[in-house]
């Protein structure tokens, strides 16, 4: 899975740009707010139709132009690849995946695959649950683009019997019961598809997740991921009923998959509150890392990986190791300051007041000197 | 926001809440109406003024009508004691192009949604009941959209239905007639398969 070229109309910052890129590692630099990482977010919008730092999509719209036009060239599976995007300014989006229109977004998904290492991705350690959710489902989808019906099934199925139980007032009477009866059916059904989902999940990420961790940290350490879903074990179905009174009471679904977590820890302490900022960062590069590892093993090709602004956190040994331990694939890192040592671009980038110049050096470095 | 003098922007106003309809498009045909001859205006309005004063819904299954019962339930032909319970009028107009089924309808009028604030009371199941054993059913089929709303009201009246003793069915989902399996998404292909049948020679 490769983006040899891309084209920008008015996305973010840019009226108009174009952008080649290396089949190996290509480097973005220039200074902060120069719009390094509009850059990447266009290749991000291309697969998945969505802002990674969670822009609404009309504000990707370049302000005062009436839609955004991305497109990209590059290949998949041994074939030509060409993904060409619109986005208008009220939001509403346009895709062609070889020139073909898709019928659904859905089908975009697995297109073109991308994995993001942000700075944010702090928030997947330090953050609430919510942010380990939304990792995970992300990450079920790229697996397999199914699970995104299995994810939007439990949200409207929720949202619904959610609805109902804010409408009773706290008292049930037998018609509200006999409603509230087919929501619980539907919930216990669609809650558990998505709990194991879950659970298959992390059981093939932990693994993962031990080996990434000692790669990128400075010391090695015992990693453990837990999916902490007792409903499931117990079967959901059965804790809605017994929850039944408490959820009428409070006017909520107290118990499921949306109040899931991932239990996160380094040895025995728990990531989130027990260990250093150093160890947290290791520990949310190595879940993306894991995660990047996963979808390559399950697709067969490695995600386009996006590094951005990830290296003025770690020190350069670090970095180092971090750019080693990656999967092979195409890489595309963004940085205001230095490269770290251990980098060396097929093409470096500059950007520079909404002007990009590419420098290739003359003799493409291959191997290791 | 209204740049229109009175009258125009009314007619766009209007127009522009019937569904389906943007703001541009009632622009659009506002500014198509005001273009037109006046008779074929005037037609229009009429076209509505009547189909308000005659359609009426039908008293026993609640489809369009004019008059008391509609075209189907005062046709003596069609089978009395099968039931097929639609979302709305326009689904049974579906059905019907299909020849398949010679039975009555029930319309509920909409499908339960709790966000829309839609529970069994605001659509035609109580009516549903209160028809069983005057007219003898003996087969109801559910035939809502395959969607999760559709699918819940199904499984309601799935349950209130089933203990008296009559044939309650779903309507099976599956892959479309003539078309190729490889065009077929694949959660329909899914359903197909799950509900697949054991091959009778």
């Amino acid at each position: 899975m490769r983006v040899d070229r891309l084209w920008l109309t008015d996305f973010r910052s840019y009226a108009s740009a174009e952008l080649q890129l290396a089949p190996g590692l290509t480097a973005v630099v220039g200074a902060n707010g120069e719009g390094k990482t509009n850059l990447v977010e266009a290749i991000v919008f291309l697969a998945t139709l969505g802002s990674f730092r969670g822009a609404p999509n009309d504000a990707l719209v370049r302000l005062g132009a009436h839609q955004a036009v991305v497109r990209a060239e590059g290949e998949r599976d041994g074939r030509a690849l060409l993904i060409e995007a619109e986005l208008a300014a009220g939001g509403r989006s346009r895709v062609l995946v070889n020139r073909q229109r898709l019928a659904r977004t859905r089908d975009l998904l697995g297109a073109l695959r991308v994995t993001v290492f942000a700075p944010d991705d702090l928030e997947l350690v330090k953050g609430g649950p919510a942010e380990r959710r939304r990792y995970l489902d992300d990450l079920l989808v790229a697996v397999d683009p199914r699970h995104d019906r299995t994810r939007s099934d439990l949200d409207r199925v929720l949202r619904q019997r959610n609805a109902l139980l804010k409408q009773v007032g706290g008292r049930l009477d037998p018609d509200a019961a006999a409603t509230l009866d087919v929501w619980d059916t539907r919930l216990a059904t669609a809650g558990a598809a998505l709990g194991r989902a879950r659970r298959e999940l992390v059981a093939n990420l932990a693994p993962l997740l031990g080996s990434a961790y000692d790669a990128v940290a400075s010391e090695a350490a015992e990693v453990h991921i837990v999916h902490a879903s007792e409903w499931l074990d117990q079967g959901y179905a059965e804790v809605l009923a017994e929850g039944r009174a408490a959820d009428v009471r409070r006017g909520l679904t107290l118990i499921g998959p949306h109040r899931d977590d991932v239990e996160l820890s380094i040895g025995p302490m728990p990531a989130r509150t027990h260990v250093s900022q150093g160890e947290q960062r290791s520990l949310a590069f190595a879940l993306r890392m894991a995660g990047h590892t996963l979808v390559t093993a399950e697709v067969g090709s490695p995600p386009v990986l996006v590094l951005d602004d990830v290296f003025s956190e770690l020190d350069s040994g670090r970095s180092d190791s971090l750019l080693e331990a990656l999967p092979i694939g195409q890489t595309i890192l963004t940085t205001a300051g230095r490269l770290p040592p251990g980098a060396r671009p097929q093409l470096t980038v500059r950007v520079a007041g909404g002007d990009l110049t590419t420098d290739s050096p003359g003799v493409p470095p291959v191997g290791t000197a | 926001m209204s740049v229109y003098t009175g009258a125009v922007q009314d007619l766009i106003d209007e127009l522009g809440r019937l569904p389906g309809v943007g703001p541009k498009s009632a622009q659009r045909i506002a500014f198509h109406l005001l273009k037109i001859p006046t008779v074929d205006a005037v037609r229009l309005a009429r076209a509505i003024t009547e189909a308000k004063e005659r359609v009426t819904f039908c008293e026993r299954c609640f489809n369009l009508a004019e008059g008391t019962l509609c075209g189907i339930c005062s046709d003596d032909r069609r089978e009395p004691h099968v039931l097929c319970v639609v979302e709305e009028s326009r689904d049974i107009v579906a059905v019907e192009r299909t020849r398949e089924y010679r039975g009555r309808y029930h319309v509920l009028q909409g499908a339960i949604s709790p966000i829309e604030g839609i529970g069994p009371d605001q659509l035609k199941v109580k009516e549903l009941l209160a028809r069983i054993d005057p007219e003898g059913v003996t087969e109801v089929i559910l035939c809502t959209n395959p969607n999760i709303e559709g699918e819940a009201t199904a499984m309601y009246l799935g349950r209130l239905l089933s203990p008296l003793g009559l044939t309650v069915t779903r309507i099976a989902s599956g892959l479309p007639v003539g078309g190729d399996l490889e065009y077929a998404d694949e959660l329909t292909l899914g359903r197909a398969l799950e509900g697949r049948r054991s091959f009778d020679s």
